[in-house]
């Protein structure tokens, strides 16, 4: 696509801003707590055609596994008085096809006046091929995002039974048709999880990343896995910095996250080139727990 | 006559004649309405012949670009209309541009290798009676796509670490793209399509192939007697059945004999009532249709923009699946 852009590698001298924002419950004044982080992170919206990609991998109401309405509900806001010209909500779900039953599901249409309005399935959008992609000829993706002035992406906090974490980078799994690569999208597998993530993250540079801490899923994620509150929000232009913060908070070694390690050679990972901003990681860290397979990715 | 008794008579006259031939008992009198959706079923005809693109073909939602898909399940549905006739000319000239030389079709005009709706492609034209050269090729590309687990480096690692995900390595179904695993839609619309095929009795090949599919779907029936999407234990966690991919798992294992059949359309019709999927609602009442010859009364609802769920909905499965 002509107006399309990649990530260029980011010079080492400088330092990504992540910001790490308390919020103790899906109650509190959570536009507040996004606009705090925000702020922290100098982020612009003004006049930009704003895409929230929430993670609605599956659903089961009232559970863990999906992005929180209120919070999706708080961050429309947030761009919103940011002045973006336009904020779409988009998601392809990687498991099942209902896409506006599992938004239903998850309480969006709820909680977000005109959601229907505001919707793109990601799975059923047009497509534009983007070549060549993680080693092979080529990938097909959803041109609303590749079109999206800002991608941001809003996942939960959660651990996962093949990459080892779900957090803002593997997130962008659902800007892949399904049309084409199916429920699940099992090309996406045989490519490599930690390399597709990563040629995501080249691609889609224009993003910005919120983590939500406030409760996460550890064990057996992304679906299976149980509750963890850990009472904090990460954000951040550079998605890799703000996954490796929340892998931080997770008590898990981002360097030992493959597609973290894939990603840093154009991103900051290592802690040293990342500038934490708001709350400290000790402050707010919480082991989650791994399943057997994932103890060697424990934090030391 | 009662409503009752004469929905039983109508039900031995459809096509399958599945109450007069099946052992098991697949009607049952039940409390709640089922009167028949036709009062629905023009008014999305004429929402999905209205949402056709100016190339033919139909996209997910109006105004999107065609896909193979949509377009397909808009024409089963629209195929039996007199008066759509020019909108399914429109898309018989899209489709047939859209045959890749080595067979199969694409899935939509961007893309240019064969897609898993191929399948869908093949039951198309076996319902509007064609057999041409294209089918032809469209039925050998099935034959030569089978899942990925099947190969020896799959399989040794399915060996080195059965527990990760556990299935039968040596049943193959079809994946949603060639060089990938099989999983239970694409797998169901194949055999749904080559089952269709096979009563033609003109392309060798086929009842092997069904067998093993069949045999793949059921070695990977969940638990709870339904179907996830594909697997149905990981990581030593049972998985949970999905309404839309059991009910399409059943479509395509036409009246096997190690179904209980009666007691899991009892069980579709039960989620029928009880899903809020669209989607998923769809495909039960097609379950349903096919083997019940009437599917539920579904209210005109506002389905959004959804292409192929008001298909799939307006779509006379029974005949298309059952007739010979």
């Amino acid at each position: 696509m002509a107006c399309h852009r990649t990530r260029s590698p980011v010079p080492v001298a400088s330092k990504a801003p992540v910001a790490i924002v308390r919020a103790a419950s899906y109650g509190t004044d959570l536009v507040d707590c996004l606009e705090q982080g925000a702020a922290a992170c100098r982020l612009q919206a003004r006049g930009k055609r704003v895409l929230l990609k929430p993670n609605l991998v599956e659903c089961e109401r009232g559970g863990v596994i999906h992005t929180q309405a209120e919070l999706l509900a708080a961050a429309v806001e947030l761009f919103e008085r940011l002045g973006a010209a336009e904020v779409r909500i988009g998601e392809g779900p990687g498991h099942r096809r209902d896409a506006l039953f599992l938004a239903e599901e998850a309480e969006y249409r709820r909680a977000i006046p005109g959601f229907d309005r505001r919707f793109t399935d990601l799975n059923r959008d047009d497509v534009a091929r983007i070549a060549p992609f993680a080693g092979t000829d080529e990938i097909y993706l959803s041109r609303t995002a590749l079109a999206a002035d800002l991608v941001v992406s809003i996942a939960r906090m959660k651990t996962h039974h093949w990459a080892g974490v779900t957090l803002a980078m593997k997130n962008l799994f659902g800007v892949v048709p399904g049309a084409l690569y199916g429920w699940p999208k099992n090309h996406l597998h045989q490519v490599g999880i930690g390399r597709v993530a990563a040629e995501l993250y080249r691609i889609l540079p224009r993003s910005f990343g919120i983590v939500d801490g406030i409760v996460g899923m550890e064990g057996n994620g992304p679906v299976q896995g149980r509750a963890r509150a850990c009472g904090a929000l990460v954000m951040g232009h550079d998605l890799a910095a703000v996954d490796a913060t929340a892998c931080r908070i997770m008590g898990i070694d981002p360097e030992k996250i493959e597609y973290l390690r894939l990603a840093a050679t154009r991103g900051p990972v290592a802690e040293a080139r990342i500038e934490q901003r708001g709350e400290t990681i000790a402050s707010v860290q919480t082991p989650f727990a791994l399943i057997p397979e994932f103890q060697h990715l424990r934090l030391v | 006559m009662r409503p009752r008794r004469r929905l039983k008579r109508n039900l031995r006259r459809t096509p399958g004649g599945l109450l007069k031939s099946s052992p098991d008992r697949f009607w049952r009198p039940h409390s709640l309405n089922w009167r028949s959706m036709a009062n629905c079923v023009p008014s999305r005809l004429a929402l999905i012949e209205t949402a056709q693109n100016a190339d033919g073909g139909w996209g997910y939602f109006p105004g999107k670009e065609s896909w193979l898909e949509p377009t397909v399940y808009a024409l089963l549905a629209l195929a039996g209309e007199p008066w759509a006739h020019q909108a399914i000319e429109r898309a018989g000239c899209l489709l047939r541009s859209w045959e890749v030389g080595s067979g199969g079709w694409r899935g939509c005009a961007r893309v240019t290798e064969a897609h898993w709706a191929t399948s869908l492609m093949v039951t198309l034209h076996s319902a509007m009676g064609i057999y041409d050269g294209a089918t032809r090729r469209g039925v050998d590309w099935l034959l030569s796509t089978r899942g990925a687990e099947t190969r020896a480096v799959a399989r040794l690692a399915h060996w080195l670490s059965p527990r990760t995900v556990e299935f039968d390595a040596a049943l193959s179904g079809w994946p949603w793209e060639a060089g990938t695993s099989s999983w239970v839609e694409p797998t169901a619309h194949a055999l749904m399509a080559l089952s269709r095929v096979a009563r033609r009795g003109e392309h060798a090949g086929l009842e092997g192939r069904i067998a093993m599919g069949q045999a793949m779907l059921l070695e990977r029936r969940c638990r709870d007697g339904g179907w996830n999407y594909g697997n149905r234990r990981v990581l030593g966690a049972d998985l949970p059945s999905q309404p839309e991919t059991t009910a399409l798992a059943l479509m395509a294992l036409d009246r096997h004999a190690e179904i209980r059949w009666g007691e899991m359309l009892d069980r579709v019709e039960r989620q029928w009532h009880q899903t809020s999927s669209p989607l998923a609602r769809a495909w039960l009442g097609a379950c349903l249709l096919q083997y019940r010859g009437e599917r539920p009364e579904s209210p005109c609802r506002d389905l959004g923009g959804d292409i192929l769920v008001r298909a799939v909905e307006a779509i006379p499965w029974n005949r298309i699946l059952t007739a010979a």
